[in-house]
């Protein structure tokens, strides 16, 4: 068959208008294909990345424990927790975060925030995130009843830096309690995940809540390897169900997704009416869990309207073909009289449309990877509502993958040689006096 | 040098141990119960705990919040204090109706019409997100959460009050710090001032009129709820329709409230 591909590369463009015409289908498939592709992969790097900047680990433990029938939020033995970690999964590194949902009292304004607690000395996890209004990082570092609000936040209340805020939250033992807070800085994030919390301090978070002093909300565990992370995670369990915990990983997306998002405080009965600690651990994939499946029902609605246009092509290509043959009996009968076999015929038609498709996917591809370029580096898009979530500083991230574009490439060939096929073989199947009776 | 040395450590032991002993006094004196003002919350209690009497009644709740609309609720409540049981139902507006609490003992449960769940709540939440406590519908017990101090006498409007301290024996109360003002005349309270752990002051109770049920027992019939975090807003309440008929047994159950709300 490759002996047929000069002579059908020299045929590509006999009827240019035609070819151009069913070219163009190639390239534009290719671009939806491989830019759907690339959004899919990007979307989920930047959420995976995103995420685990701002309020998940590679592996991250939430918890309640039940004491005297009542079942509280959070982890109240976060030191051994973490020492379990390090002993079962070697180099770890550990950050607590104290996750409040709570009121937020300004001149007569009232709203329900988050406010995440970290501990500055240890968890520097969101120091490079932010781009500061007002205040500065120093100035918040230096007070412990500072807090760094988002832009929004502040706009809501009317707030400036150095204003005194009043928080009140009903603990997690029920009693309310209260503290003043100072602006120390207000704050955008490009990071979607980061930029609706109010950030505090890890200790006044602590003390606010009447939690003991080792308690958490949330522990985030980041291994420097992270090959195998459910095997991990289920060794991770073993010990801790050896050390006394009760422990659970999650059974849904959605599940998975609470435990990086729960700050509520829910009060619950303990059935079991027995003292324990219940944690509940994570891997990122599964938090990642409920975005992959959007992202796949994303490239499921792109396939579909992908397919109709391969649909469309694939009527072309039976189109084109039949006019061609038409068009080339007389070429057919001589080639045919010169004793060409049907195969050789067929081939040479097929190898045509499979060379034109080639040509115009890889002007699909390039098309692509141009207007990946234009949106990482030139196009700005604005990161609030929902849309931030697949930015980057702005930037859409599309990340096209060696293996999703030859993939494209791949199928899209397969599909037109298979379409070439059957129109190509009856016009290879013309005898030399059929042909050129039906000409002369 | 080393007399001196063994001198000055047995002097500062002597030193620690006797303001260890001074602080366990101290802790101890707080958390011990004032017999006065203890005496003068049993008081209060017997005349406000309905023992002996069911009490069906309708509470009319106006919220007053700064640069919004009224909010108006209606809630029906069925309460028996012999059993520490209550009943509230919500009546108005539409949108809150068939919504109800359940109280036994400190068990509180919400029930929401709209998905047909019973959801366990602190035994001091808000009614329908308002200034006001479910524990005010129900019998007090105050000595079995709260330590009792005796504060002075202050007035309230034109009424001389003893004011009792309360601080929580757990932190599982709304309020761990209160105040309450109680009449020197006829021994009901009529002010009261809730605080959050830190001693912040959140709201204040103001009880405006009582209204006997029965022999010795009252009811309270006006009431106005302050919060003190948003000034500005507050919460008034009239009750209505008293009725000290006996209630069927079966009122205070989950099953009625979920009858109710068809």
């Amino acid at each position: 068959m490759l002996q047929f591909f000069p002579l059908a590369f020299k045929n590509i463009f006999r009827n240019r208008k035609r070819s151009v015409t069913l070219g163009v289908n190639y390239a534009v498939v290719t671009l939806i294909l491989v830019l759907l592709f690339a959004f899919s992969a990007g979307a989920t790097q930047n959420i995976e990345t995103n995420l685990m900047r701002s309020s998940a680990g590679h592996i991250t433990i939430s918890g309640q424990y039940a004491k005297g029938g009542r079942i509280y939020p959070g982890i109240p033995d976060t030191k051994e927790i973490v020492d379990i970690a390090r002993n079962t999964l070697g180099s770890v590194e550990a950050v607590p975060r104290y996750v409040l949902m709570s009121t937020l009292y300004f001149k007569g304004l009232s709203k329900r925030l988050t406010f995440v607690g970290f501990d500055t000395a240890t968890d520097n996890g969101f120091e490079d995130q932010l781009n500061f209004l007002g205040g500065s990082w120093q100035a918040f570092l230096n007070d412990p009843n500072g807090i760094i609000v988002p832009e929004d936040t502040a706009t809501y209340y009317g707030l400036t830096t150095g204003d005194q805020t009043t928080i009140s939250t009903r603990s997690r033992l029920g009693a309310f309690n209260t503290g003043i807070m100072k602006v120390d800085g207000i704050y955008t994030s490009n990071n979607y995940f980061a930029k609706g919390f109010v950030l505090a301090h890890y200790d006044f978070l602590q003390k606010l809540d009447l939690a003991g002093s080792d308690s958490s909300s949330q522990l985030f565990l980041y291994l420097t390897d992270t090959s195998r992370l459910n095997y991990k995670r289920d060794l991770l369990m073993e010990a801790y169900r050896s050390a006394g915990f009760e422990v659970s990983k999650p059974t849904s997306d959605t599940e998975a997704l609470e435990i990086v998002t729960s700050a509520s405080t829910k009060y619950q009965v303990d059935k079991a009416n027995r003292d324990r600690v219940m944690l509940r651990i994570a891997t990122i994939g599964e938090v990642l869990g409920i975005v992959r499946t959007v992202l796949a029902a994303v490239n499921a609605v792109g396939s579909v309207i992908a397919a109709i246009m391969l649909f469309i092509i694939a009527v072309s290509i039976l189109i084109n073909l039949r006019m061609t043959i038409n068009e080339r009996l007389r070429e057919i009968g001589t080639m045919r009289a010169i004793g060409f076999e049907t195969t050789g015929v067929t081939a040479l038609f097929v190898s045509e449309n499979v060379i034109l498709s080639l040509i115009f996917i890889g002007i699909g591809i390039i098309a692509a990877l141009l207007v990946t370029g234009i949106f990482a580096y030139l196009v700005v898009l604005p990161s609030t509502g929902n849309l931030g979530l697949f930015l980057d500083r702005g930037h859409l991230v599309l990340i096209p993958t060696v293996a999703g574009v030859l993939g494209v490439a791949a199928v899209i060939t397969l599909f037109t040689a298979l379409f070439s096929y059957f129109p190509a073989r009856r016009g290879g199947r013309i005898t030399p006096v059929e042909a050129l009776n039906r000409v002369f | 040098m080393n007399n001196i040395r063994t001198k000055s450590s047995r002097r500062l032991i002597l030193l620690v141990a006797l303001l260890a002993a001074v602080g366990t006094g101290a802790v101890s004196a707080q958390q011990k119960n004032d017999p006065k003002a203890l005496q003068i919350v049993k008081t209060f209690e017997d005349k406000l705990n309905l023992e002996g009497v069911d009490i069906t009644n309708t509470f009319n709740l106006v919220q007053k919040k700064p640069g919004e609309a009224d909010r108006v609720l209606q809630i029906k409540v069925y309460r028996r204090d012999s059993a520490n049981v209550f009943t509230l139902i919500f009546q108005y507006p539409s949108s809150e109706k068939g919504k109800g609490y359940y109280r036994n003992g400190n068990d509180l449960y919400l029930y929401l019409p709209t998905t047909r769940e019973f959801v366990f709540r602190n035994r001091k939440d808000d009614v329908g997100s308002t200034d006001v406590r479910t524990d005010s519908f129900g019998r007090l017990d105050l000595e079995s959460q709260f330590f009792v101090s005796y504060g002075g006498q202050e007035p309230v409007a034109k009424w001389t009050c003893d004011v009792i301290k309360l601080d929580a024996r757990e932190l599982d109360v709304s309020f761990p710090i209160q105040r309450w003002f109680v009449r020197t005349t006829d021994g009901l309270p009529v002010k009261v001032e809730n605080f959050s752990a830190s001693g912040t002051l959140l709201r204040t109770i103001y009880y405006i009129e009582y209204q006997p049920v029965a022999s010795g027992k009252f009811l309270f019939s006006k009431l106005l709820a302050l919060d003190n975090l948003q000034p500005g807003q507050k919460t008034f309440i009239t009750n209505e329709a008293i009725s000290t008929d006996p209630i069927p047994d079966y009122v205070f159950s989950k099953a009625f409230l979920e009858q109710q709300s068809r």
